[in-house]
């Protein structure tokens, strides 16, 4: 089955077939005279080079007999952002991991997955043939997963620290050691020749306001930012370190370009667009589920587990499911027959469709009205309902009022009196009005409400104009018909119809689900709007609804062992963020402003809804220095300059030591951005690693999955023998800053007593301690023989010192099983998700409906709505970009097997070694393309050549980007570190990336890349785009 | 080689084979059995339903054989296809048949390939020259030339996984749960209940070759009408010298180990 790529070129072929035996037989005499060994020798004349497998199960007994010199442990990938938990089989005796599956205790991996208080060994034979147990419970790793082990032995892996040699960027490092690493990056200095460098000392600055004539910008510390990526479960450390010990407000993670719109428009729905709280469908129990602008078992989080549900579902349980999507991904399995469907969509136009789903459902009433009009958890709750909204809810609507676009308070009407403080707030009730008399009452004081009214409603004021919020929402459902809707998405009217009669056919067992595809310059409110339709079934905590999940047995508080959560001395960051996720009216430029007599618009957008940006650090931020200038920044396994839709422009601010005066990352490996760094300190690499991690959502038991090294970390060792990693290397700048929380006594029993963080197991073991000690009861302790089976041993002098007596055999539970995970059966009660969303979903968003664009001062609705994608000061993309000019747009779609970080895995890319293009049929017709054609891509914002793959399952107009490749580094550029050069691995550069050909904000005045208005995430769906075809495959 | 909308077409020209009318093992092909215990006969059912076309299977076998760069023993043939109009993906898991008539046998010129009695066809590499014949024979494409050993190398089934009371590493690690496996002369064995029942179908009935893989959810209707584009890329001139390989040879032989393994 080995492929010749040359001869599938021919045959436009892709890898379909097993073997392509190709050479030519007279290489058959030539054999048989040189006979085998023409290679090397294998060990078994039958299984090759296979390891002995990693234990023994008696097919009768199911007795388990481990190998010698192998383990088998239960700990989590990163491969990916899902962080599943794993069995990893290691040879001991070369510390290599053999290979991956899954961990049969977590659903993450497996379904049904196993007791928590099931033996290790016993967990073994669940996997075996013995009874045929391992069909039904199977535990797997993803293709990716299976793979991802070649990053721990990668030759491109940093394992010492590097200080760089020569200007940024050059791909020239010198090891050093680490104490001179630390030094140097506190103290700063003339560190390369360039001048002097401020260190972090020197950056500590918790006094002196950035500038005085804007003190809302915070103290000088915040010029130090720190970028991470995929939270990895160290999160809580990192933050200790960065935020609560170093004292900068500037910590931000990915998800302003991952799937942020998706969550802003979850959080507009769920009332807190700051957490941005989401649900995600139950598919287990679900009848039937629209996704839309995701598809399971291609995309989403978590990916593993809702391929392995949604597989199981449409073959052997109930759920139909349509993906909506302007690409045709594996979701559809034609062998699924109608169980699976897809629906072709214009990019970025899911709020256009998603409000023709809600047009419909109010001109049919096909509304969830008896789960619509409680308007309190208690009335919900008699009424049989296992949520709440907020439709009955009055809103303000009088032209010009103060209080204009705010929901109607028990205060506004006189009813009670508070002060300041208080109006306005929790103690401040809604108001709704009674069905039976018309009169208004306090929303937590009523049964069920009026769902609609526009009208007035006498106040001590006067007479208010006010209307529900489902008035509103019904208003802005009706403002295009049908046909107008179906005009905008492509979706024809009767597809939209149709879909909203089986939406509505199911009762609380359908839901609609999206996620990446809303990363388009509408996201936020296309997300609004297709959450909104939950809201509409009022499906949310249902069985087959929307559930929230289980959530994580928390490692990081303050207990129930040790205090995590604080430290005395630790610093309360202050300021404005680097990404302006702050109301601009609260700043001094606003003020300013107003004074001049032209408050809008600001400088750069501001996000008063939005959580941290990363998306605005590296334009604005960055380039630009507003809302100021950062002098040092850190990148801890992130890599923006890939990630971010057109931020390869700015690579050279960041390589500019003028812009950026430090740059220091923290990463196993030199990727896009890291390779503009000053320092790289080398971080471990997945099973060498400690981490805390959960699922993104869709598990309906509480879980935290247990990541510990069961191998003995690449990296350098420090004298001490610790590993280099981000642990040893947060504690020693604290050290060496002298920072509160960090060194002996840092870490507080709940007695008082006090314990050292002066290690990665100092915190991580004491952390496990937290989640052992959380839920019901504790869990059991380990027995030796859980302990033998598991690969925990390696850690038992790590355990006792740290530990205490009654601790360290209930942590090493929690590490022999991977984690601490509820039992499947505590997921639901009755027909209700046992972890239900208790507050109150929105359906007219208060606090979105009174923000305003900082750059034209309107005010945006404060209901789903569907606006099509704009710019920053609200100019229609295809003002700007005409569709004659840029006839297609380009979209990004997970890939199955590749992920941001993954290209170096030899074994993935010779699977799949690069991402052409797909091309839609009829539009390669026209221009004279077939598959395996070099293109060439252009939108305004750069061009690039990719590879043509002609498809019926693209959109036509669209142009369909698989994400992961078109890398500059990881490999694609050989780096030299001291005398030593790395391998050239050309194929690591395959492909395209999309983000290469990202936009700026042609309206905005300074650095910019586009983003979506309100969430300020990135924009990677529906950027316009043209092609032309520029040569044949060679 | 068409990669392989033929190949794919014919082999969904199948036919139904219920577990009752297996017919039994050739007596010629029975006597020339050689190990493995003959109470078991392993065989596995593929229910493409489930199948996601993630490629763990692919990935796993391949981590768990040692298989060399760039082969493959098991894969997914990943298709577009697109019917009246309406387009979806199509995955075909493809692996040895472990055939019971395996036309791979008879043309070993060194009786390498054989048959364990438990029906899982093997190579003998101590005794294989590399020829290729069986290669060329299998109408399955499930072989090749292992380019580090100059041998034929397939699927064993993970025979040394099974023989230990453990399952086949693709099995394992199947996402969907479409990979099944088991013994088919155990009749409570899910196999022979999905044999029994499901009526499954195998590849290339036509050539007799009495295959033990199964698969439940074949549409014969894609038969012939099949516009399908291969999903599942493979390289293009911007990988022509990846990873120190020459790629114009089957078994072409490692340039310089420039990668780690």
């Amino acid at each position: 089955m080995s492929i010749p790529r040359r001869l599938l070129l021919k045959t436009t072929a892709a890898g379909g077939a097993l073997a392509a035996f190709a050479a030519g037989f007279s290489e058959t005499g030539r054999k048989l005279v040189k006979g085998a060994w023409a290679g090397g020798k294998p060990e078994n004349a039958v299984s090759g080079n296979a390891p002995k497998p990693e234990f023994r199960v008696d097919p009768a007994s199911g007795d388990i007999v481990p190998t010698p010199g192998q383990i088998v442990a239960y700990t989590g990938c990163i491969g990916c952002t899902t962080l599943c938990g794993v069995r990893v089989r290691v040879d001991t005796e070369r510390n290599r991991v053999l290979r991956v599956a899954g961990n049969p205790y977590t659903p993450m991996s497996t379904d049904p997955f196993l007791p928590y208080g099931t033996p290790v060994k016993e967990s073994f034979k669940a996997l075996s043939r013995f009874q045929e147990k391992g069909l039904n419970g199977r535990s797997t790793a993803c293709g990716r997963g299976n793979a991802v082990l070649e990053n721990v032995t990668s030759p491109f892996r940093v394992t010492t620290p590097l200080k760089r040699v020569g200007p940024r960027g050059s791909g020239r490092w010198e090891p050093i050691p680490f104490d001179r690493l630390v030094r140097e990056v506190c103290d700063g200095g003339d560190l390369f020749g360039e001048g002097p460098v401020e260190g972090l000392a020197a950056l500590r600055d918790l006094k002196t306001p950035i500038d005085p004539a804007a003190p809302e910008l915070g103290p000088r510390v915040n010029q130090v930012a720190l970028v991470t990526g995929v939270p990895d479960g160290r999160e809580s450390l990192a933050q200790r370190f960065f935020q609560q010990a170093y004292g900068s407000i500037n910590y931000v993670g990915h998800g302003s370009y991952c799937g942020g719109a998706y969550r802003a428009g979850s959080g507009a729905v769920f009332g807190d667009t700051k957490k941005q709280p989401h649900a995600k469908p139950d598919i287990a129990n679900a009848e039937f589920v629209v996704f839309i602008g995701t598809a399971p078992s291609n995309a989403g989080n978590p990916f593993k587990r809702q391929a392995t549900l949604v597989a199981k579902a449409r073959t052997d349980g109930a759920l139909r499911y349509v993906v909506v999507d302007p690409v045709l991904t594996n979701a559809r399995a034609a062998a699924a027959g109608e169980r699976a469907g897809w629906i072709p969509i214009r990019p970025g136009t899911d709020g256009a469709f998603a409000m023709g789903i809600i047009r419909w459902m109010f001109e049919n009433d096909r509304i969830d009205a008896k789960y619509l009009s409680q308007p309190n958890g208690k009335a919900a709750e008699a009424a049989g309902e296992a949520g709440w909204c907020n439709a009955t809810h009055l809103v303000v609507v009088q032209a010009g009022h103060p209080r204009e676009g705010r929901l109607l308070r028990a205060s506004d009407m006189g009813w009670v009196t508070l002060d300041d403080k208080e109006r306005y707030g929790d103690r401040d009730a809604f108001v709704v009005l009674d069905p039976a008399t018309g009169a208004p009452a306090a929303h937590d004081a009523a049964a069920a409400a009026t769902l609609f009214h526009d009208g007035g409603v006498p106040t001590p004021a006067g007479d208010l104009a006010v209307k529900t919020g489902l008035t509103l929402l019904r208003e802005e459902a009706m403002r295009l018909d049908l046909g107008a809707y179906a005009d905008a998405c492509g979706v024809p009217a009767d597809v939209i119809a149709g879909l909203a009669r089986e939406l509505t056919s199911h009762g609380k067992k359908a839901a609609v689900n999206a996620h990446g595809g809303m990363m388009s310059g509408s996201g936020f409110y296309n997300a609004f709007a297709v959450v909104t339709i939950n809201t509409l079934l009022g499906n949310l905590n249902w069985k087959g609804g929307t559930i929230v999940g289980g959530g994580r047995f928390p490692e990081g508080g303050d207990g129930p062992r040790y205090r995590l959560a604080g430290f005395p001395g630790q610093v309360k960051p202050a300021g404005i963020p680097l990404g302006r996720n702050v109301p601009y009216e609260k700043t001094a430029e606003f003020k300013a402003a107003k004074q001049a007599g032209r408050a809008y618009p600001a400088k750069a957008p501001w996000y008063p809804t939005a959580p941290g940006l990363t998306t605005e650090w590296m334009s604005s931020g960055i380039a630009d220095g507003y809302p100021y200038p950062v002098k040092a920044l850190l990148l801890w396994n992130a890599n923006p300059v890939y990630g971010i839709p057109g931020a390869h422009r700015f690579a050279r601010h960041l390589a500019d030591p003028k812009t950026v005066p430090l740059v220091v990352a923290i990463d196993p490996f030199i990727n896009e951005s890291t390779a503009l760094a000053d320092y790289i300190v080398p971080d471990t690499v997945l099973y060498e690693t400690w981490g805390w991690t959960s699922a993104w959502g869709g598990v309906p038991t509480k879980m935290t999955t247990a990541r510990w090294p069961v191998l003995v970390p690449r990296t350098d060792k420090l004298p001490d023998g610790q590993p280099i990693q981000l642990e040893p290397f947060l504690i020693a700048l604290a050290e060496r800053l002298g920072l509160p929380g960090f060194g002996p006594g840092a870490i507080e029993d709940m007695d008082g007593n006090r314990y050292p963080l002066e290690t990665a197991e100092d915190w991580h073991l004491r952390a496990g301690a937290n989640v052992a000690w959380l839920g019901k009861q504790p869990v059991p302790d380990a027995g030796d023989e859980d302990i033998a089976f598991s690969g925990v041993g390696r850690l038992l002098p790590a355990l006792k010192a740290t530990l205490k007596p009654e601790e360290w055999r209930k942590v090493a539970f929690i590490l022999a099983r991977g984690g601490r995970y509820q039992n499947q059966a505590e997921g639901f009660e009755g027909d209700r998700a046992a972890q239900r969303f208790a507050k109150p979903l929105q359906v007219y968003n208060e606090a979105v409906g009174t923000s305003k664009s900082s750059i034209t001062g309107r005010r945006w609705p404060g209901t789903a709505s569907w606006m099509p994608a704009v710019f920053a000061d609200g100019t229609p993309v295809g003002d700007v970009h005409k569709p004659e000019d840029w006839p297609f747009q380009l979209v990004s779609s997970k890939s199955v097997l590749v992920s941001a970080y993954t290209i170096g895995a030899t074994r993935l890319r010779h699977l799949h070694p690069e991402n052409p293009v797909g091309v839609n049929a009829e539009d390669a017709g026209r221009l004279g393309i077939e598959t395996g054609d070099r293109i060439r891509i252009a939108t305004p914002g750069g061009a690039e050549l990719a590879t043509a793959i002609v498809r019926h399952g693209v959109m036509p107009g669209v142009l369909a980007v698989e994400h992961g490749f078109g890398h500059k580094e990881y490999g694609a550029r050989a780096h030299v570190i001291g005398d030593r050069r790395q391998p050239e691995v050309p194929g690591i550069a395959a492909g395209v990336n999309l983000n290469d050909l990202g936009l700026a904000d042609p309206t905005r005045p300074g650095a910019s890349v586009w983003v979506d208005p309100v969430a300020g995430t990135a924009v990677r769906q529906g950027i316009p785009a043209k092609i032309e075809r520029v040569g044949s495959p060679t | 080689m068409d990669q392989s909308r033929r190949n794919f077409c014919l082999g969904v020209g199948a036919a139904t084979a219920g577990a009752a009318t297996l017919p039994p093992v050739p007596a010629e092909a029975a006597a020339t059995r050689q190990g493995g215990d003959p109470a078991h006969r392993w065989g596995m059912v593929v229910d493409v339903r489930k199948c996601v076309g993630c490629q763990a299977c692919t990935v796993a076998c391949i981590m768990e054989n040692d298989v060399p760069e760039n082969s493959f023993r098991t894969i997914v043939s990943t298709y577009e296809v697109t019917e009246e109009g309406r387009s979806g993906t199509y995955m075909l898991p493809r692996l040895c048949n472990h055939c019971e008539d395996p036309p791979c046998i008879p043309v070993c010129p060194t009786g390498a390939t054989y048959q364990r009695r438990d029906g899982i066809v093997v190579v003998d590499n101590t005794v294989c020259v590399g020829c290729a014949y069986c290669v060329q024979a299998c109408p399955y494409d499930a072989r090749f030339i292992n380019h580090e050993t100059q041998t034929a190398d397939k699927c064993t089934f993970c025979v040394h996984r099974v023989e230990a009371g453990l399952l086949p590493a693709c099995v394992e690690t199947c996402v969907g749960g479409a990979r099944i496996f088991g013994d088919l002369n155990d009749p409570g064995s899910t196999v022979s209940a999905l044999v029994r029942d499901q009526a499954p179908k195998v590849l290339k009935p036509e050539q007799g070759t009495q295959p033990r893989v199964f698969y439940i959810g074949l549409d014969p209707k894609f038969q012939g009408k099949v516009d399908g584009t291969p999903t599942l890329w493979r390289p293009s001139a911007a990988a022509e010298h990846d990873d120190g390989y020459r790629v114009d040879e089957a078994h072409a032989e490692p340039r310089a180990a420039k990668e780690h393994a």
